[in-house]
Parts: C-alpha cells; structure tokens; sequence
C-alpha cells in the first residue's frame, strides 16, 4: 500500500527521528482513545456482571426496543439497526474526508466532512427519541413493585417506562446500564459533532490548505472512529445478547 | 551521536496521489459493504433468535461476540488506518489494551462471586446462606430447616449457648 513507511528498524530508537513514525498529534489521540476505550471497557463489563447475575429477571432487549418512528407495528431491533447503519455511514464519510484531505483536495474533505456531521446529528437525534419511547414506556405499563415511604413497605403499582428508581420493563438496574452507557456514549458522540463543526469551519476558512496538510481530519477522524468502534460493541451487548 | 536536525515531516508522509486514492477508495468501500453485511446478518439473527430457539444460548454469544470483534477489527485496522502505522506503534497500541482487558474479563468471571468460601463460588446467594448458617454455628443457635443441608465452613467452631452467652455476659461486664 502507498502508506507503508520503510525504515530501518534498528536505528528507530537512536534518536532523530520518531520510532513510530507519526507525529506528535496523532500519537496522543491514539493514546488518549486506548484510556477511553478501558473506560467504556470496565463499564461494559460491570453491565455484563450485572446482567449475568440477574439472568433470570434482566429483560430481553427486544421486548424493550420495539417501536419504530411513524409506524405502528411491533417491530423489534429495526430502529437501533437504522441507528447503527447512521453511524457506519458516518464512519465511512469520515474515512472518506480523511483520503481527500491525504490528496489535499478541500472540496471533498468539506464535502465528506459535512455529511459526516448530518450523520453524526442524526444518530444523537435517534438516541434522543430512543430515551425518550423507553422513559415514556408503554400505554399498558406494568405491575412492579416499588417501595412505598408513607407505608414503609413495597407496595404493587402500575409502571409507565423506565427511570433511575423503577423500571416497567424488569430491574431497575437495566434501565441504569442503559441511561449511563448509552448516554456516556451519546455524550462522545455530541462531542465528536461538536470538534467536527470546529474542523469543518477551519477547512472552510483555509486554515489547513496554508498549513499545506490535512492532518486534523485524520486525528478527529479517529475520535470518530473511536465512537463508531464503541457503539459496535453497545450494539452487541445491550441490543443482540 | 550527531544531533540530526532534518526531523521528518510526519504530517505530510501519509499523502498520496490520484491514483493511489482510488484504489484506496475502492478498499474503503469494500470495508463499509462487508461492515453493512456483518450488521444485517447480526440483525437477522437476533430478529429470529427467539423463533429459532437460540435466546441464552452459547451459540449466540460465541456468534455475536466474533462478529462483533471482527467489526471492530474492521474499522481499527482500516477506518483508523492502523494496520498502516509502524509495527512499533500497532503493538504500543493493541498489545497494553488486549492485556488489561483480558485481565478484566478473568478477574471478573474467577473473583465475581467471590464469597470466601471456595467451593460455593458460583452462587452469591449460596455464599450468602452459608454465611448464615456459619454465623448461628458460631453462637450456638439453631439452624433453620430451609438451611440445614448447609455445613459450617472449616475453621468454624460450635459453641455451645451458654458458653456464648457466660462470654459475651463477661465481656459487658469487664466494660
């Protein structure tokens, strides 16, 4: 491949030059992902801690997740699988705005780049109306039983949806993992919109064609990478097991 | 040594020309189509996990957690370009996380449930019955019928109730 750097390894340590053959920027980010990616790490794995210890209560994501926007059918999986979709193609913009500025072609990194932030937007906009339909819950509710201060007792009450206390669809902790990791992730991914608007504005006023390279895009693409990669895995464990 | 002062440029090194940008264009792509693909079968399967009696399964675990890390694996490698970078930096990478979070799942699945008694170790509930019935042996109450198929751990002694009681009568008193 045309990027494949060649040098010797054996003088890579003597100085002079980067052993790994990158600049600074690109290294810290890189950095910087491996510490996020143990953090969402250790999350996931508590939720998958959780989740086996209360096997036998945990609800089933596609009793939970069934509805899709202006339709009226029980349709499990449909809309985060939209959701998922959205940020792939986002994912594949983004590499795209990253092999245009490697040509230093400005009209396709704004191009891409654009389309990147309308993916990005979008798949913040359908988390909103994801936790919007689970903490509304359903019309019919549920019985669960919840602790009752007046009484002093848990007392049987109907459940419309799901908060950090109760929760219609099973224990309360689901609703929890749910709200924090899908909400630490939605809040990557309102932060990589956010960067992505500051580059796009630098590309747009030229600040990257004087510099002569579009290393930027290449270090906020990996941020969004990044998000892709997690959402990858909250798919799997919240959504399909 | 002699001090080198023509640093590389390491932002312009990864540039390429027209012709190589289509050709990673296509690749490009090409990644994105089997991405799409693993998602859909994913999709698929999970849609029909509970016709086809898989729920809970291993099989679905082992299938989504593969499909899941060859993704991953995907848009690593390709989309952040590391299978590109030097082989120094793929590993500074890969190797740290790969080793700290297979700890984590080990250290997880062994101590999870830990509960100081080795041979109930599966069950919090088991660890926490015992416990109970650790705790009356060691005052000298009676066990419950639900619990009597418990035995103490070793190292927990039985005392009887008097003595028990004449021990801690000794102990208000010294107070």
């Amino acid at each position: 491949m045309a990027h494949a750097v060649e040098f010797d390894q054996k003088k890579a340590w003597q100085g002079g030059e980067s052993p790994f053959r990158m600049s600074y920027g690109k290294i810290f980010m890189w950095f910087f992902l491996v510490s996020d990616a143990l953090t969402f790490s250790g999350l996931l794995c508590a939720y998958g801690f959780i989740r086996h210890k209360y096997s036998g209560v945990w609800p089933v994501a596609e009793n939970v997740f069934t509805h899709f926007p202006f339709v009226k059918a029980h349709i499990p999986l449909a809309y985060v699988g939209l959701m998922t979709f959205i940020l792939i193609m986002s994912s594949v913009t983004m590499v795209l705005a990253v092999e245009a500025g490697h040509r230093n072609y400005k009209k396709g990194v704004v191009l891409w780049l654009f389309l990147t932030i309308i993916g990005g937007l979008m798949f913040v906009g359908s988390q909103a109306w994801e936790w919007w339909h689970f903490i509304e819950g359903t019309t019919e509710g549920a019985l669960r039983k919840v602790w009752d201060i007046d009484q002093g007792k848990y007392v049987e009450k109907t459940i419309f949806g799901a908060n950090m206390i109760v929760n219609e669809y099973g224990v309360p902790q689901f609703a929890n993992f749910f709200f924090f990791i899908t909400g630490f992730h939605g809040f990557h991914v309102f932060s990589g919109v956010v960067i992505n608007v500051v580059i796009f504005i630098n590309v747009l006023v030229g600040t990257y064609e004087r510099r002569g390279h579009y290393e930027m895009i290449e270090k906020v693409g990996l941020y969004w990478h990044f998000v892709d990669l997690v959402w990858v895995f909250v798919f799997t464990f919240f959504y399909l097991l | 040594m002699e001090f080198n002062d023509n640093y590389p440029v390491y932002e312009t090194m990864y540039q390429h020309g027209e012709e190589d940008g289509r050709k990673i264009r296509k690749k490009l792509w090409r990644v994105f189509w089997i991405l799409l693909g693993i998602t859909l079968l994913e999709l698929f399967v999970g849609f029909n996990a509970t016709k086809w009696g898989l729920t809970g399964g291993m099989f679905l675990k082992v299938f989504f957690i593969f499909f899941t890390i060859a993704k991953a694996a995907g848009i690593v490698l390709v989309f952040m370009h590391l299978i590109d970078e030097t082989q120094f930096f793929r590993y500074t990478i890969l190797a740290p996380y790969s080793l700290f979070i297979a700890y984590l799942i080990f250290i997880i699945l062994v101590e999870g449930t830990y509960t100081g008694y080795p041979e109930n170790n599966t069950n919090l509930e088991f660890g926490y019955k015992q416990q109970q019935v650790d705790k009356r042996t060691a005052h000298g109450q009676p066990i419950p019928e639900s619990l009597s198929h418990i035995k103490p751990s070793p190292g927990v002694k039985a005392h009887g109730g008097h003595e028990a009681a004449g021990e801690e009568g000794g102990e208000h008193k010294a107070e």
